[in-house]
């Protein structure tokens, strides 16, 4: 698990974990769904339980794209500005090219077949507990980010950023590690100016 | 949540921590981190303490002269237009800092920052006075014998550029070359640049890529013309900067001609067209 701390946005604390060979996707999002409709009491502990951004490891091409996405979504809360219900949800809304709310989700939150995830948790203060909490809920293996770099599916990011015949990938064909790192500017540079970009 | 407290925007907060780079007319550069380390190392793992990348912030200030509805909507389409740019260029293939953070309220516009030195500040005459210690020191290494096998080269005219630039593992003619590269892969992309000077153009010090910086003034057209007096603006700023800079920029356009293939000789005669205007406005002027 990783830590960030923003003192500009009242110290907020960011926790984000990465889990690998993930077991019970499926189980996690009908808990999500549920949640958000149980509006009883028990909803609100239930709403608490999974309180954190579920996203597919597979579409974030780097930390530094999950970062972005973080910060733009921290930006948008704190201007009021949230165009989702949660700052949660704005991480998933800010990595998708599209306005489309559903699709985000759809994309890029957890989805029955996901089998790696990354767990972001955003806090007014530093919260105890939180590594425990995500394991509560994700079966899975908490690994190191470094550990990000064979989960991502570039094939999906380039079809997502429409990225086929831009003329950045042509010139470095054959070499995949120049190719990746294009694709990882271009994506984390697309989620950064989201909100000017057409 | 986080907007429940009435302290200063975070973008406000975010620029009093920074450091000021320049201050300039129409906006200020900050070089800045997004995120601290923490406070108390306890319950902490290592990965946290981790260094996050600098970025370098733009400010668009508040034109007091201008109505506030106005000036926002204008800082907001010079900020839009910047990233826009940017993001074409990385499309196409030019070497540009990516975008790291966008605030259109505040007027900043938060990008990648390249760890190097502007091509400016690598050409004889370009240097400022603080940086002409750093030069020396160079010089020293070299007739040392310590030097890298780049070593000095020889500019014509005799003149010898003392190598700072050996330290970025590049040659004048190398870099020229880069210079007419980049320049010409953004005007096959239809991306007139605006104020192609060589203090918007660094060299960056792990990697000797060349990048172009500060695209304010950025447009897309198609148009022969806007291509050759974004040469044009480039040409004089080489002369009017670096002494004997004629050798250095015929370099740019050698490469810049190889580059553009076919589409070379319009921008060619143009570019004539664009100097003989020039030479007959400051005879007149
Ligand atoms: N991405 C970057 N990384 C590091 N330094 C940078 C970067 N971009 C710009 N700089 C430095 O800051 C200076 C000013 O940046 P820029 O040209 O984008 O702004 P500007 O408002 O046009 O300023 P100026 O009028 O001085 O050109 C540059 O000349 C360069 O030395
Ligand atoms: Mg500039």
């Amino acid at each position: 698990m990783e830590t960030y701390y923003y003192s500009q946005f009242n110290h907020a604390v960011v926790h984000v974990a990465l889990f690998d060979d993930v077991t019970n996707a499926a189980a996690i999002r009908s808990r999500i769904v549920q949640a958000a409709r149980n509006l009883g009491v028990d909803g609100n502990t239930e709403r608490e339980a999974v309180n954190f951004a579920f996203i597919d490891a597979r579409l974030i091409s780097s930390s530094l794209h999950l970062q972005t996405a973080i910060y733009q979504a921290l930006l948008s809360e704190a201007q009021g500005q949230l165009r989702t219900k949660t700052v949660h949800s704005e991480i998933l809304w800010t990595m998708n090219p599209t306005n489309n709310i559903t699709e985000a989700i759809r994309r890029y939150g957890v989805s029955d077949e996901s089998t790696t995830l990354v767990v972001v948790r955003v806090d007014v203060s530093d919260t105890p507990d939180l590594q425990r909490r995500m394991c509560d809920i994700v079966q899975g293996c908490m690994v190191p980010f470094q550990a990000l770099g064979q989960m991502t599916d570039w094939s999906i990011i380039k079809k997502h950023y429409k990225l086929y015949s831009e003329s950045a990938l042509k010139e470095v064909q054959g070499n995949l590690d120049r190719e990746r790192s294009i694709i990882d500017n271009i994506v984390v540079s697309s989620v950064a100016m989201k909100n000017v970009m057409t | 949540m986080l907007s429940s407290l009435s302290s200063k925007p975070p973008t406000q907060q975010l620029l009093q921590s920074a450091d000021l780079v320049s201050q300039g007319a129409e906006a200020a550069i900050y070089k800045a981190y997004l995120r601290q380390f923490p406070t108390s190392g306890h319950g902490v793992d290592d990965a946290a303490f981790e260094a996050s990348e600098p970025v370098l912030l733009k400010h668009r200030f508040h034109k007091h002269y201008r109505h506030p509805s106005l000036d926002a909507s204008l800082t907001r389409q010079r900020i839009a237009g910047e990233a826009r740019a940017l993001m074409r260029c990385m499309r196409s293939g030019v070497t540009v800092p990516g975008i790291r953070m966008v605030d259109v309220n505040e007027g900043v516009l938060g990008i990648e920052w390249i760890d190097g030195k502007s091509v400016r500040q690598l050409l004889p005459g370009g240097a400022e006075l603080d940086e002409i210690n750093e030069l020396e020191e160079v010089d020293e290494i070299h007739e040392n014998g310590a030097a890298d096998p780049i070593g000095d080269y020889g500019v014509s005219g005799g003149r010898t550029v003392h190598m700072l630039i050996g330290l970025y593992s590049s040659s004048v003619d190398a870099l020229m070359n880069m210079i007419g590269v980049e320049i010409a892969k953004m005007h096959l992309a239809d991306i007139i640049h605006g104020d192609l000077t060589t203090s918007n153009m660094m060299l960056r010090k792990q990697t000797s890529d060349l990048v172009l910086i500060d695209f304010g003034l950025a447009y897309h057209s198609t148009l022969v013309e806007d291509k050759a007096v974004d040469l044009y603006v480039l040409e004089r700023a080489f002369a009017s900067t670096h002494p004997d800079s004629e050798p250095l920029f015929s370099e740019v356009l050698n490469a810049y001609e190889k580059r553009m293939g076919k589409r070379w000789l319009p921008i060619k005669k143009r570019l004539d067209d664009v100097r003989l205007r020039g030479r007959k406005r400051s005879m007149v002027g």
